[in-house]
């Protein structure tokens, strides 16, 4: 995935641009460019590495610029692949996020052009070259985008000319609004700070910014947009005195939860309001909910499954989007596919949707990302509410993904009449619980720190845990791989004696979920089985003498149900710590980038 | 010209309250004693803020961000040892050059006198000190007056010592020398460095440049000293609310009332006048609340009592529990406090069965649990168990 983002004003181009691309270095920080567009030239600059190490110019008399950071899919991070590419004359600079298929085929018929990238990404400006006639670049950008098949977001500026042209198809662009100017860019973080004013463009729009406004137009037809006011806070995008975006939405996570749940609970009746569409008719029909997702979200997803069945009355699967086919005999109009996506813009998840609609099924997608595609796609959409999250480490929007799907368990139980008002009321009082419970737990963030000083060298490090617990040692050992680079493994407690076991050493800590809702009992027979090789014992735990069999324990308080949640976030801080003794670069873990645009 | 704010101490005669907050943090109307300061100094013009941050700083930095909600731009300095306010500004210095002005983060204090020692400060005769009337000046630090110039501030005196009720109200107009005279003043034995203690130094030699204050500041020293505050602030709010609580029928809430988002009041609950209720809390069936600060995610059960009370975060009080509320004897750190107006305090995270009855001036640690059916009084630390016996 990469980063876009432009500015055409009356101010200076180059500080918003730069601001713009450090806010987005989330979305890929292997090299990074602008162009700025001045005096009827076009000035480049871009390099391979972090934007940090980008020289810019101290000033630039530019009011008009776009820039980019990257993530590499086609061709290694050098100064040549990075973005902008340009012409051959360097009067049209491009950047482009998303994947181009058949640029192979384009590139061969432009054999009089010179190419100096292994990109995807510079056929275009080279395409633009051939047909833009140097006044109306909107026309040229839509002949060209004709002849491109793939997933694009672009961004396009030219000598002499005073506004950028853009164009969207299956990668996500949103226009902003400001005072001082128009701006676009891959997400609204990029220009938070001057406007929350925004725009989301549709598969298909090419758009023109200028100073005085911008012009969407679709099919060669002008269109409007909706205008729609982001209500995340600038701030939030933003380090407030952490080391890291990790830890601060760590310790989001209270004040993200009550934003979730805000409005939605009727504790006392064991009612929620989701605001959701979904006919009663319907769900009372409905055979099977078909969770779909990838990575922390699809752990969302595991957790998720628990409540459905064990509260809803309801089959439910969950599905590695990248692997998901409507199969099996199932029949549409009784399978309710449900999308979980923190960007609402990752492919595979998409892909899976669309897979599901495409064969009838209805759809729902809970998501974090208001406008995003999945929420537009998606026949419903369940908002999780957790602000922006900026760590290429989910957390805060795991924590909220789990709870808004609690929520969505309850309305369907309650409307399926297989949940009563009386458990619904201690599910939601559970609920209810979260932010003040999992305040506790960050408040023994300096034990948990202590903890892991202590076992950050081991070898390896496993995670256990059976029912609920089984997705928190799952979300609890990628955590643990994405930013300490150890190797975690998590899996149910029972499966550990069917092979894992052959690696557990006395250098190999175990990590347990030993709380409600994980069949503690039976779990703490797989850490008897571990600590007779000599393992450590590090316990996630709501039982009341922990100590006396671990060789440490984090406390997690009584919530039924969601104590795993609970206690996944001590296994989040574990990880944190980890990964900082180890001195990892956390928020910018190697090869990895927040969501995944591509398949 | 910026403003910094101090509120890297930790309040140690609140506990159980800053076991798990810094006292800045602590919520008057719904908002701690440091949003006030913030919005003092935001509404006074000032658009960068350092706050020196140090114990627990992790509360104060989720809360307030890089400032944006309140218009102004925060960064953030780390004191990670409590060494005094001396050593505490010195912790800002790289933040800092020309002039600029420092207040306590833990005082409540009006826009207005913000303004008036910015003024001050702008005409170049710094130091500027602040200085207000107040009752228990000994409290404090004492200043002696001379015409418009302080000429010694006293920290706490004795009773024999103590001539004047005016003290140093803490909001300072500085320019960046007072520095280097931090830099220069004797540490104390403690290791404490006090920004008084340099201060007392200058106005000894050339005198302050004094602002006389009279409007209202509100200090928390003790326990009850939070639902004394909350009642200034909470009479304050014009529109008494902020948030519509979602109500049973027959509830009653009185107008100087505030409330945060998700509030929930059950059937026939009565919320008397001079309350705070937090986010996210649950008032059951049948319960009276009056002259209580109530923190976020707590829950008051079915027909309990809470009179004169704090209710930590996340505790719980249970059905038809009672804290009978009135005036008590409290100590606080081998001090007797006599007459005192707190019916008593529950701590963060702690739980009260059913029937439980707290005795006025009962502070009941963090974490604590206590069986149905017991009457509490005195002190309970933190993590215990109570039960009936």
């Amino acid at each position: 995935m990469c980063g876009i983002v432009g500015y055409v004003g009356d101010g200076d181009a180059l500080p918003v641009v730069a601001a713009g691309l450090k806010n987005l270095e989330y979305r890929g920080y292997d090299s990074a460019g602008v162009a700025l567009s001045a005096n009827g030239g076009l000035d480049v600059f871009k390099s391979e590495g972090e934007i940090d190490d980008l020289a810019l110019p101290d000033a630039h008399a530019a009011t008009c610029g776009i820039g980019h950071t990257r993530w590499s899919t086609h061709g290694e991070p050098s100064d040549a692949n990075a973005h902008p590419h340009t012409d051959c004359t360097g009067d049209i600079a491009v950047v482009h996020n998303g994947i181009i298929d058949n640029y192979e085929a384009l590139k061969a018929e432009l054999s009089d052009h010179e190419f100096v990238s292994e990109t995807d990404t510079e056929v275009v400006p080279h395409l633009l070259e051939e047909v833009y006639d140097g006044d109306d670049l909107v026309g040229a950008l839509e002949d060209v985008v004709a002849r491109l098949d793939g997933s694009f977001a672009l961004a396009v500026t030219a000598a002499g000319h005073d506004g950028i042209v853009v164009a969207r198809r299956d990668s996500p662009l949103v226009l902003g609004f400001g005072d001082d100017g128009n701006f676009v860019a891959s997400d609204v973080t990029a220009f938070l700070e001057h406007t929350r004013d925004v725009a989301f463009l549709e598969d298909g729009d090419v758009a023109e910014l200028t100073s005085d406004g911008v012009t969407v137009r679709h099919d060669g037809e002008v269109v409007e947009r909706d205008r729609q006011t982001v209500d995340w806070a600038a701030d939030s995008a933003e380090k407030a005195g952490y080391e890291h975006y990790m830890l601060k939405e760590i310790h989001e996570q209270p004040q993200a939860l009550r934003q979730t749940i805000s409005g939605r609970l009727d504790v006392v009746n064991g009612d929620v309001d989701l605001d959701l569409d979904l006919p009663a008719q319907y769900l009372q029909s409905v055979e099977e909910i078909q969770i779909v997702a990838c990575g922390t979200s699809y752990h969302a997803g595991l957790y998720a499954r628990r409540l459905l069945e064990e509260h809803a009355d309801l089959r439910t699967s969950v599905e590695v989007a990248s692997e998901y086919e409507f199969t099996g005999g199932r029949d549409p109009w009784r399978t309710l596919v449900v999308a979980v996506t923190q960007s609402g813009e990752t492919a595979d998840t998409l892909r899976a949707m669309r897979t599901a609609s495409a064969a009838g099924a209805r759809t729902l997608a809970v998501t974090n990302t208001v406008g995003s595609t999945a929420a537009r796609e998606a026949d419903d959409v369940v908002y999780i509410r957790a602000g922006p999250e900026i760590g290429v480490a989910a957390t805060k929007t795991f924590a909220a993904q789990v709870t808004a799907l609690a929520l969505l368990t309850v309305d369907v139980g309650r409307t399926r009449g297989a949940l009563s008002g009386d458990r619904a009321s201690t599910l939601l009082e559970n609920v209810r619980g979260l932010p003040g419970a999992i305040q506790q737990v960050l408040d023994a963030d300096d034990d948990v720190r202590a903890v892991a000083r202590e076992y950050a060298d081991s070898d390896a490090f496993f995670f256990i845990g059976r029912k609920l617990g089984m997705p928190v040692s799952l979300e609890g050992a990628l955590k643990l791989k994405e930013i300490s680079y150890r190797h975690a493994e998590g899996f149910a407690g029972g499966e550990l004696k069917h092979g894992t076991l052959a690696l557990v050493t006395e250098d190999t800590p175990v990590l347990a979920v030993l709380t409600d809702g994980a069949n503690a009992t039976e779990t703490l027979r797989n850490v008897k089985e571990v600590e007779s090789r000599g393992a450590p014992v590090v316990g996630a735990s709501s039982l009341d003498d922990a100590e006396s069999f671990l060789d440490a324990a984090f406390q997690v308080p009584d919530l039924g149900a969601l104590e795993p949640l609970v206690a996944n976030v001590s296994l989040q801080l574990f990880a944190y710590h980890v990964a900082d003794a180890l001195g990892r670069n956390i928020d910018k873990p190697r090869n990895l980038a927040k969501s995944v645009t591509v398949e | 010209m910026k403003a910094v704010i101090l509120a890297a101490g930790e309040g140690k005669r609140l506990e159980p309250l800053t076991n798990r907050r810094p006292k800045p943090m602590l919520p008057v109307g719904n908002r701690p004693v440091l949003e006030h300061v913030v919005e003092a100094v935001a509404d006074a013009g000032v658009e960068d803020v350092v706050l020196v941050v140090g114990y627990k700083r992790d509360r104060i930095q989720t809360y307030f961000g890089d400032g944006d909600d309140w218009g102004v731009n925060i960064e953030y300095a780390v004191q990670s040892k409590q060494l005094g306010t001396g050593h505490a500004l010195l912790q800002a210095a790289d933040h800092l050059n020309d002039t600029f002005v420092v207040l306590n983060g833990d005082r409540v204090i009006s826009p207005a006198l913000v303004s008036e020692v910015m003024e001050r400060t702008e005409t170049g005769d710094t130091p500027v000190v602040s200085v207000t009337r107040v009752e228990n000046a000994r409290n404090y630090g004492v200043v002696e007056l001379d015409g418009q110039r302080v000429t010694a501030i006293h920290e706490k005196p004795d009773a024999h010592r103590s001539q004047s009720d005016l003290i140093n109200a803490g909001v300072y107009g500085f320019d960046s020398s007072v520095l280097a005279a931090i830099r220069d003043t004797e540490t104390e034995p403690s290791g404490e460095l006090a920004l008084t203690a340099t201060l007392d130094e200058v106005a000894r030699e050339d005198g302050l440049a004094a602002v006389r204050y009279g409007d209202y500041w509100l200090d928390i020293s003790y326990l009850w000293d939070l639902l004394s505050v909350n009642e200034v602030v909470v009479s304050r709010l014009t529109d008494g609310a902020g948030f519509e609580p979602s109500t049973s029928d027959g509830a009653v809430l009185a107008d100087s009332v505030a409330v945060d988002e998700d509030v929930r009041v059950g059937e026939n609950a009565t919320i008397h006048p001079r309350v705070s209720l937090g986010e996210n809390v649950t008032v059951g069936p049948n319960a009276v609340v009056s002259n209580a600060v109530v923190l976020p995610d707590a829950t008051i059960e079915a027909g309990a009592v809470v009179r004169d009370c704090i209710v930590g975060e996340n505790a719980r009080v249970g059905p038809n529990s009672t804290v009978v509320g009135g005036n008590a004897r409290v100590v606080v750190e081998d001090e007797v406090h006599r007459d005192v107006r707190l019916g008593g305090v529950v701590g963060d995270n702690s739980v009260l069965g059913g029937g439980v009855v707290v005795d006025p001036g009962t502070v009941v640690g963090d974490h604590v649990t206590v069986e149905s059916g017991v009457t509490l009084d005195g002190r309970v630390p933190p993590n215990a168990e109570v039960r009936r016996g």
